[in-house]
């Protein structure tokens, strides 16, 4: 009996500590949110959001618009420069202009930020990111999934009246 | 060695139990109804059993076990025969269509005799089951001492819903020795007609009223299949008089007014959303259109800009999205657009001024 404790205290030992490894100091770069929003992306759904109708409890406060006006074949894509910093962005099919189609971009922080402080991808017209031309919302980071998902709300007098939400798929393969 | 003696006596004492826990109970059966609504027992009939109460899966097989006038399928629980199985309609409703004493292998007599039809529905193999349940059947032989010139199942007729219209012609001077009866008839004082035109075959086919013998006859229809009427048709009666071969002899006109129907909802128009910019989508949306409107026409005045188009749809909704976004992107000073919808009858739907967002 004592003796099938030993192994079993023995084996629990083995377990918690057999398979730890030394840091050997070697350093990798945490992955930043550009390395997961860059890339080719593909609509699979976009919803028209009526803010005001939501708050006031109006239906119906949402439309799907992803079969019209060619939507199903909006594309976008998010570039990167070799050092994973955010480059040009581009708007492809033929889409009625919602946003910008071309320009730069970049994410209000490159990480995922704590609490609930929004991610936001910020649309520019010129390279040295001056001029803003649009904000989107990054409301679901890419996961393992491949998907994720961009809002763009209309604001008026800082009063939210519209908001669009683009559910995208990866092409990257 | 004992012990292993009292597993195996265990095991086959639970060993039934388990077999009979193999069938499911799916739930008793909703509505039932049949076409013709009447009928006699050596006449071909279609009864319909909706089943969305129950946990039978839409378009699955289904098959009928009775045991009442008689056992058609007997023996046959664990692999259902196929002349037992229903054909599904759609909607979670399946129907079987039989003609009772060739089902049952019973005479008309018998079958009157008999406790009625019992039975359940299952699946071909009987692990899933309805509740018990009886076609109810409609015993119109009344008719026959009745001295009633015309009587109908029901009473008041619905558009979608089958009636079944007896008529006793030896009521009526100048039927003796009719060859044939037809309904000469329409909906909504003859608004939509299906008149008994006795140069053409095929609607002498489809008028002709059953010859149930001895002077009596029965007509079975299903209003909104018999005068194929448009969708959304408000059906407020049933006009018809009765015809002896081609024209011989007729019967006064009958008018059998429609059971209570529920009168439509009122149309509800609205756009989507209720604010906007020049920079987003407009909807234009019609819920609950009145018959026959299937189209909305609309003309968008913002400053020099005119936009035109339409969307078509159906009495239930009218629906569509107009782009605002690329044809007024480049112009300024907009604060405002017109918007003017109308209907395919040409009657405005609205004429607003729409007030539009500066998007900050």
């Amino acid at each position: 009996m004592k003796c099938k404790l030993l192994y079993g205290l023995a084996m629990v030992c083995l377990l918690a500590f057999g398979c730890s490894k030394n840091d050997d100091g070697s350093h990798v770069a945490p992955i930043t949110l550009y390395e997961k929003v860059n890339g080719n992306w593909g609509l699979m759904n976009l919803k028209m959001v009526d803010e005001f109708a939501k708050k006031n409890a109006i239906e119906p406060s949402e439309q799907n618009l992803s079969s019209m006006f060619n939507y199903a074949d909006f594309k976008i894509n998010f570039n990167v420069d070799e050092k994973m910093q955010p480059t040009s962005y581009e708007v492809l099919g033929d889409v009625p202009p919602l946003f910008a189609p071309t320009g730069y971009w970049e994410l209000s922080a490159a990480f995922q930020p704590t609490g609930q402080i929004p991610l936001m991808i910020y649309l520019y017209s010129d390279v040295q990111k001056t001029q803003k031309t649009d904000e989107l919302r990054l409301s679901s980071v890419p996961g393992s999934n491949g998907e994720m998902e961009i809002q763009l709300t209309r604001t008026s007098e800082g009063t939210p009246f519209i908001t669009y939400i683009f559910k995208l798929n990866t092409l990257n393969e | 060695m004992k012990k292993i003696i009292q597993i195996v006596l265990l095991t086959f004492l639970l060993l039934p139990n388990f077999v009979k826990a193999q069938t499911q109970e799916a739930g008793d059966v909703g509505a039932m109804w049949s076409f013709p609504v009447v009928y006699e027992y050596d006449e071909e009939v279609t009864w319909y059993f909706d089943l969305s109460g129950t946990t039978f899966l839409a378009e699955s097989d289904v098959y009928l076990w009775m045991w009442s006038p008689s056992e058609p399928d007997a023996g046959n629980w664990e692999n259902s025969s196929e002349f037992a199985k229903l054909t599904y309609e759609g909607n979670m409703v399946w129907s079987k269509t039989l003609t009772p004493t060739l089902y049952f292998s019973k005479t008309p007599e018998e079958i009157a005799a008999s406790a009625g039809f019992w039975f359940r529905l299952k699946d071909k193999t009987g692990t899933l089951q309805s509740g018990v349940a009886q076609v109810a059947y409609t015993n119109f032989t009344t008719f026959y001492t009745d001295n009633q010139l015309i009587k109908s199942y029901p009473s008041a007729p619905t558009l979608d819903k089958g009636i079944s219209i007896l008529f006793n012609s030896n009521l009526q001077p100048g039927f003796e020795g009719a060859t044939s009866v037809h309904f000469h008839s329409g909906l909504n004082n003859w608004d939509v007609k299906q008149e008994y035109q006795a140069w053409l075959p095929e609607i002498v086919e489809k008028t002709k009223l059953k010859d149930l013998g001895n002077g009596f006859y029965k007509m079975d229809l299903i209003p909104n299949e018999y005068y194929d009427v448009p969708d959304g048709y408000v059906m407020n009666n049933l006009v018809f008089l009765m015809v002896k071969d081609e024209w011989a002899a007729t019967t006064p006109d009958h008018v059998l007014n429609a059971g209570e129907y529920i009168p439509p909802p009122p149309p509800e128009f609205r756009f989507f959303p209720l604010q906007l910019s020049k920079k987003d989508f407009l909807g234009i949306m019609r819920k609950n259109n009145e018959p026959g409107v299937n189209k909305l026409v609309y003309t968008i005045t913002a400053n020099d800009v005119i936009l035109t188009g339409e969307f078509t749809g159906n009495v239930s909704e009218i629906k569509g999205f107009v782009n605002l976004v690329t044809p007024l992107q480049n112009v300024e000073n907009l604060t405002s657009i017109h918007v003017l919808v109308k209907d395919n009858n040409n009657n405005v739907i609205s004429d607003t001024t729409i007030p539009l967002k500066t998007v900050d």
